[in-house]
């Protein structure tokens, strides 16, 4: 009764705001609204207002959103008679009218997203049985050896743990390929992952066709399982100690939830992160999705699963016959599924695993192709709005998250419409310089302030842009395909184990360039014509600055697609730990400074070592986490440094036994405190101003990073290609 | 019932004297008596007595034909390259019949190449004359014959169109140089016969026409003026002959004794019984001593028709007055279709109530090609007094146009509305370009109540131009073409009556107009010059109206109440209550004096203001601030007043000495009624302000709560309203209030804003409380 109050009054608020931006009111009085709404929101901003005013200020800007549609709406679209202008002003109208609909889709997920919800322990006592997954298809066994050692290594009663590794690459069908090389590659495989689980005391499995990808993989394991819980970690994500028993105890309070998902951490920058070099100080990009989306998922039942990463109940996935695999996104689809049959998700704002990303630009956006297809399936085949079963929320939440991968069109669609007009004099947008300022205007910064609002400290300014631009030039294609021929995209596993030694372009960055060329062009072009046009420059620099918007981002674009050569793999990550260095049979006291997946680097206070030949032989003692016993980890030398009685050392691991494998994945993976801290330290807000500054002046610069690798590049373009895949 | 009976046989009568009057054979004998009755044998024993037909004429000595002018608004400007002026004329069955010419006087600019430049003129869709203009020095005359059987009984369409070229210069500028004056006093329809003169039926009264400055007017010589019981009649049978001339300039007078000769565009209206007539017309209608009569007889000292309304008794009289008023009521407000312009410009303008679309073909324009530089254009539509739009309102207008490949960006279309400008569309790509319905936003910030102008205007611009060769001004290929497949859309606007709104009773009578009761008339004297006055407003109202409004004189204005009312008199003479409702200061009663007379005006404050701050810009941070107030409003029409919540209190206004005349409107003391005051420091100002202020270009100024007239500059001043009261006028509709909503908060600009701020923060706290209830909590 009262929650229908409440509802009732919601409506009734929301439909004197209709009312009342759906008057014809005159410009003048826009004006001023705007002014008025513009400022008011600013100080909230200022005043970093929280709680109801987070909400106030956010139904301040849908005010002015919905006032801008009105007005777009009624009276800024071309005739109909003028179907040169009609026809691209319409596409545009579209482009926005999406735009405008994933605002209210993500207004609707994210207006109050759940708190992180505090630590649920497993009650001892009462562990359930758990299978944990790591399929696997094409992965280094040096890359899987860390993931199965940190699985085997999670603080979990022993007898309750079975970890399972589901071998898609060694499965019959390769090892009796017609294709010789496949089938020797198969082969060696198979033997090299059944000696590898042997060592860890993991089940390796196989089966005998590669049927339905990573969901047939999964189901499989599932066929030879008995556990109650099934935890799925992808072959490169390694889990932190603490994995299960941070999120077996949701099971017990809740028999009907299917479901704990935790955020993907990754110990790798992605390619554009790595080449504009903002790894360390800006917020990752999934940290948008996994620091509010799912949480606001969540507060609707609606977190869904993301492949990995994840706790699931078996009991849950039999009723729906195993994992789902229609689509190439299984993970969603399968949730999806289960929520439509009543079981519940819950999400666990705490990073628990880390894991790698694809380091390349060309399978960055591989990967992206595969979800974005994926999800184009899921629109197709389970359309959520009207999939039974499904709360109102819950469709609403999963239309957000299928219908964002739709961004490509509206996102080429404000790349190509100032175009229209600087080069064809099309008049798509009919509206004076007044009306700009009252509506655009304030619609752009009221968009800008709204997105602050929302993801503020996990996304800043203009980042959304280039991350959706950088990915629209090769996924248009690929949504149309999967929209055109739903059944055509097949699962492609995402490389992330490659890394870029040389400075290089990267092979799929033409389009980048030719783009960028053509809007420069239109840029002289609208200087020209403010100049012998000035009659009507008003309207030309108002394209002209729209244009002049994409450029920058277009320029900051070169820079992502301009690989940049790095040394190290992989990403170090900071740990500070006790340790002896052995050398020679002498033992010096040590710290650990920093780890990757490859090696560590170890400050010793040793006098008289001196500097140390390349490749020389050491070791390093300390105690794992959870032991008291010291163990030891045989390393390479690869370089030295001294700084007065601190020698700095950086080695390589030298793994022999599978021993070794635990101890590396304890260095790394065993305390996931450190991950949030490490994201903790880059969440800052830097505001609307000066995140944008920022970014101009990023953009400027990775515009000539990304012209300078062009034209010194152009030569050892091939060359650089050939290494491009090039596996450490 | 009885009423009805007797407007019946009101009627047969009529009819029956019109058919009589056509039997008889016209009698050019001077020795016969002047008045003839040829009304023997005709109802005697009724009540009604038929009016008498029209008497052969005496004819005056001079050979000289009949003339009557024709130019509505005296003397006709046609400016710049292009323009276009139909209206009609009525013309009696006689004046038809007779052979006419026309003869058109006119003097051009010396800057119009005759070689270039042509006037053509139509009578009825037919063109007459078609000449090139080359009348620089002196006015000519052009005598044009009208074919026989063009003319005909009741309205003829006579259209002027100019084509106007500049000699050498090719600049827009020099278009402004063009003109050629019609002149009023030589353009005239002249008739063959001296009969034409004659009026013979009532119908002839809409014959009236213009003397030669486009005045018209009603002279009333009535004996009983002064007794109160002739008022009403004597108001009634104005506002019939009002609505029945429907003259733009027309204005009535009153006189108890002078007989004054009746010239052209004059009417002599004689009410009396009998014995009161009896030293104007020596021989009255037979039957006037015993029944009711009307109609014209002959002025026997100059030939011109007189109209006569006569009877036994003043109830007599008025029947005869409501044989020729009642055809023009109406029994209950009927909606009009068109607003009667046609007398001054043709067609009648379509009156637009709610979403309309209209061609311009049936606004009366057609297709037209054009090859000069500044083409303009107009037409006319009418609105409803309770027409309130205009701060938010947008027309549009679909054009249909096209332009020739040599016409350069930066040429543009505008629009105007009432003179001022509504929009402009750019033409900016070159290469020539056909418009397809090109949608026009028109503002309607300039509407008002009653006929409103749009005019449209092309500037051209070209590269010949730039160059101006010799003869490039004369050139003809087509260089802009407007179609009349062009739509004008009116959408639906907000309809709520306002008060006060003088703007709406000048244009439609509101709301005196829709009032079914009689209307109270307060005068604080009865006398010729108040009369003059009262009926000259009346009859401006019933025009608007298009219908005589009742009105029923109240000696004491304790007897109006709350109803609405009419004030008519010297303003030391209203009652106390006016000036409390008008917010006029009441010690104009006694300040308010005699215009000085026309000496040199004093400064212009708001002028000299102006000045000063232009001398003073660019000072510190004042001047930086009145920067960027005028930015503000050149770019977005805001100012810093118009910055407000809601309307201020009137403050109250004390008329100067300048004014000479005085429109007042307020809410009558419970808000219900509206009061309107005419009124002057004297009853002669009275009667000539009203004169003056009635003319059409004068009332067509009348706007906001107050106007005043100065006769020294014969300018008019409109106080604008600040406060006023909504009069609803429609059935309550949710799209309608929608509407008016639109309107008041685009009026109070702040308003909107704190709305918009108020309503954002509820729907905060409810969506907080709302996603507080609903989902996970936790």
């Amino acid at each position: 009764m009262r929650k229908a109050g409440i509802i009732l009054f919601w409506a009734i608020a929301s439909l004197c705001v209709i009312a009342l931006v759906t008057l014809p009111i005159n410009l003048q009085t826009q004006l001023i609204a705007s002014i008025a709404v513009v400022t008011f929101m600013a100080v909230l901003k200022i005043l970093r207002a929280e709680g109801t005013w987070r909400l106030t200020a956010l139904a301040f800007g849908t005010a002015i959103v919905m006032r801008y549609v009105y007005w777009r709406t009624t009276s800024t679209l071309p005739p109909l008679n003028q179907l040169e202008n009609f026809i691209p002003g319409f596409l545009l109208y579209l482009a926005e009218m999406y735009s405008v609909m994933m605002l209210a889709l993500s207004l609707f997920v994210v207006s109050m997203p759940l708190p992180s919800r505090p630590s649920r322990a497993a009650s001892p006592g009462k562990y359930p049985s758990v299978d944990v997954f790591v399929p696997t298809y094409n992965e280094d066994s040096h890359l899987l050896a860390n993931t199965l050692a940190a699985a085997k290594a999670m603080d979990y009663p022993a007898d309750k743990l079975t970890v399972w590794l589901l071998d898609d690459g060694g499965t019959l069908q390769k090892r009796t390929s017609a294709n010789l090389l496949e089938d020797q590659m198969a082969k060696a495989r198979h033997q090299e992952l059944q000696i590898l689980s042997e060592d860890l005391g993991v089940r390796y499995l196989t089966r005998d066709r590669n049927e339905h990808a990573k969901a047939g993989n999964l189901n499989n394991g599932m066929k030879h399982s008995q556990g109650e819980l099934i935890a799925v970690f992808d072959a490169d994500h390694a889990p932190a100690r603490d994995f299960l028993l941070e999120t077996v105890g949701y099971f017990e309070d809740d028999p009907r939830l299917f479901l704990v998902q935790t955020p993907h951490f990754f110990l790798n920058p992605d390619p554009v992160e790595r080449n504009l070099r903002t790894f360390e100080k800006m917020p990752s990009e999934n940290e948008m999705f996994y620091g509010i989306i799912q949480r606001g998922l969540d507060k609707w039942n609606a977190s869904f699963f993301c492949g990995s990463a994840a706790v699931l109940r078996r009991q849950a996935l039999d009723q729906t016959g195993g994992f789902s695999g229609v689509s190439i996104t299984e993970d969603c689809e399968t949730a999806i599924d289960l929520h439509a049959s009543g079981w519940n998700s819950v999400y666990v704002d705490r990073p628990l695993i880390a894991g790698l990303q694809p380091a390349t630009f060309a399978s960055f956006i591989g990967q992206r192709s595969r979800w974005a297809q994926g999800m184009m399936q899921i629109l197709r085949f389970k359309f959520p709005l009207l999939k039974r079963g499904l709360s109102i929320p819950q469709r609403l939440c999963y239309m957000s998250s299928t219908l964002f991968w739709l961004f490509p069109f509206p996102r080429t669609i404000f790349l190509f419409a100032p175009l229209c007009y600087l080069f064809f004099d099309l008049e798509i947008f009919t509206a004076s310089g007044g009306e700009f300022l009252g509506y655009t205007l304030a619609y752009m910064l009221v968009n800008l302030m709204m997105q602050n609002y929302l993801y503020g400290s996990f996304r800043w300014p203009w980042i959304s842009e280039l991350y959706e631009y950088v990915q629209t030039v090769h996924l248009l294609p690929a949504v149309v395909s999967a929209i055109v021929n739903p059944r055509k995209p097949s699962f492609k596993v995402t490389a992330k184990d490659e890394s870029v030694l040389v400075s290089r372009l990267s092979e799929i960055s033409r389009p980048f360039f030719i783009i960028f060329a053509v809007l420069l062009f239109a840029l002289l072009v609208t200087a020209y014509r403010v100049y012998t046009e000035p009659y009507k420059a008003d309207v030309t620099l108002v394209v002209g600055g729209w244009n002049l918007l994409n450029l920058i981002l277009a320029g900051c674009a070169l820079g992502v697609v301009s690989e940049r050569g790095e040394k190290s793999a992989t990403r170090r990550v900071k740990v500070t730990r006790r340790c002896e260095f052995g050398l020679d049979d002498n033992w010096y006291p040590a710290t650990i400074d920093d780890v990757s997946v490859h090696g560590a680097r170890i400050n010793v206070y040793a006098k008289s070592i001196g500097l140390l030949a390349v490749d020389t032989r050491g070791l390093i003692r300390f105690k794992p986490h959870g032991s008291d016993i010291e163990e030891i980890l045989p390393v390479a030398v690869r370089n030295t440094q001294v700084d007065g009685d601190i020698v700095t050392i950086g080695c390589q691991y030298l793994p022999e036994a599978a021993r070794h494998h635990s101890l590396v994945a304890d260095l790394i993976f065993a305390n996931s405190q450190q991950w949030t801290e490490f994201q903790l330290s880059r969440r800052g807000n830097p505001g609307l101003f000066r995140g944008t500054l920022w970014f101009f002046g990023l953009a400027f610069y990775q515009t000539s990073r990304g012209l300078a690798y062009f034209f010194s590049n152009r030569g050892a373009g091939d060359k650089a290609r050939k290494s491009a895949g090039a596996k450490k | 019932m009885m009423r009805h009976l007797l407007l019946a046989l009101t009627f047969a009568a009529l009819s029956n004297t019109l058919l009589h009057a056509q039997t008889l054979p016209f009698d050019m004998t001077p020795e016969r008596p002047a008045l003839t009755s040829p009304t023997e044998g005709q109802g005697g024993n009724g009540t009604v007595q038929p009016a008498p037909a029209v008497t052969p004429v005496v004819e005056p000595a001079e050979t000289e034909a009949f003339q009557r002018y024709i130019l509505p608004n005296g003397n006709l400007g046609l400016t710049g390259e292009f323009e276009d002026r139909t209206w009609s004329v009525y013309l009696t069955p006689r004046q038809a019949a007779s052979g006419a010419r026309l003869n058109l006087g006119y003097q051009n600019s010396i800057f119009v190449a005759p070689e270039a430049s042509r006037l053509s003129v139509e009578v009825n869709n037919t063109n007459i004359s078609d000449q090139p203009i080359r009348s620089p020095e002196s006015v000519s005359e052009l005598s044009l014959d009208i074919p026989k059987g063009l003319l005909k009984p009741g309205s003829n369409l006579i259209r002027l169109r100019s084509s106007q070229r500049h000699r050498t210069d090719c600049s827009i500028q020099s278009t402004y140089e063009l003109w050629s004056n019609i002149d009023a006093e030589k353009t005239y329809l002249s008739f063959a016969d001296n009969a034409a003169q004659v009026f013979q039926s009532l119908d002839d009264i809409r014959a009236i026409g213009v003397n030669e400055s486009g005045l018209t007017r009603f002279n009333f010589v009535v004996p009983a003026l002064e007794q109160p019981g002739t008022t009403i009649s004597l108001m009634r049978l104005a506002q019939g002959l009002a609505v029945l001339a429907d003259m733009p300039n027309q204005s009535f007078s009153f006189d108890t004794d002078h007989m004054i000769a009746s010239r052209p565009g004059e009417m002599t209206v004689l009410v009396g019984t009998p014995a009161e007539l009896q030293p104007y017309l020596p021989s009255l209608p037979t039957g006037a001593g015993s029944a009711p009569v009307a109609g014209f007889v002959e002025d026997p000292k100059t030939g011109t028709p007189v109209l006569v309304l006569t009877g036994p008794t003043w109830q007599a009289i008025r029947t005869a007055i409501e044989s020729i008023v009642a055809p023009t009521d109406v029994v209950a407000p009927v909606r009009r279709d068109v607003i009667t312009t046609q007398r001054w410009r043709a067609p009648d303008a379509p009156f637009l109530f709610s979403d309309t679309r209209l061609r311009f073909s049936q606004l009366g324009l057609n297709t037209e090609q054009f090859s000069g530089r500044r083409f303009r254009t107009d037409f006319a539509i009418g609105v409803p007094s309770d027409f309130y739009a205009a701060a938010y309102g947008e027309a549009v207008i679909l054009l249909d146009a096209a332009y020739s490949p040599n016409i350069l960006p930066g040429s543009h279309i505008d629009i105007y509305v009432n003179g001022s400008i509504a929009s402009t569309v750019p033409i900016t790509s070159s290469g020539g370009g056909i418009l397809r319905h090109l949608p026009i936003n028109v503002t309607m910030r300039h509407f008002r109540p009653g006929v409103n102008t749009i005019a449209i205007e092309a500037i051209l611009k070209t590269e010949d131009d730039t160059v101006c060769a010799p003869g490039a001004t004369g050139a003809e290929t087509p260089r802009f073409a407007l179609f009349d497949t062009s739509e004008f859309h009116m959408p639906d606007f907000a309809r709520i009556g306002q008060l006060p709104n003088l703007a709406a009773t000048a244009g439609t009578g509101a709301p005196y107009g829709r009032i079914l009761e009689a209307i109270p008339l307060f005068m604080d004297r009865i006398d010729a010059d108040t009369l003059s006055a009262a009926a000259t407003f009346l009859g401006r109202l019933a025009v608007g109206a298009g219908h005589p409004i009742a009105v029923e004189t109240v000696a004491s204005p304790a007897l109006i109440g709350n109803r609405s009312a009419i004030f008519i008199g010297s303003l030391s003479q209203m009652p106390q209550m006016v000036f409390t409702q008008m917010n006029i200061a009441e010690t104009s009663r006694n300040t308010w004096g005699p215009d000085p007379g026309g000496q040199a005006e004093g400064v212009d404050t708001q002028a000299a203001l102006d000045e000063w701050r232009q001398k003073l810009r660019g000072g510190l941070w004042s001047g930086q601030i009145n920067a960027f107030e005028a930015w503000l409003k050149r770019n977005f029409d805001i100012t810093l007043t118009s910055l407000r919540f809601a309307a201020t209190s009137e403050s109250s206004f004390t008329p100067s000495n300048e004014a000479s005349l005085l429109v007042a409107q307020g809410p009558s003391p419970d808000g219900n009624g509206t009061w309107t005051v005419v009124a002057a420091p004297t009853g002669r100002g009275l009667h000539e302000g009203m004169q003056a202020l009635s003319a059409q270009s004068n009332w067509e100024q009348l706007a906001g709560r107050i106007t005043t007239y100065q006769r020294g500059t014969k300018t008019v001043e409109a106080v604008p309203v600040n406060a006023f009261d909504f009069m609803p006028t429609q059935p309550a509709s949710f799209s309608n209030y929608r509407l008016i909503a639109a309107n008041w908060l685009s009026t109070n600009i702040l308003s909107y804003a704190v709305l918009l701020a108020g309503l954002a923060i509820i729907l905060g706290l409810a969506t907080a409380t709302l996603l507080g209830n609903l989902g996970r909590r936790r």
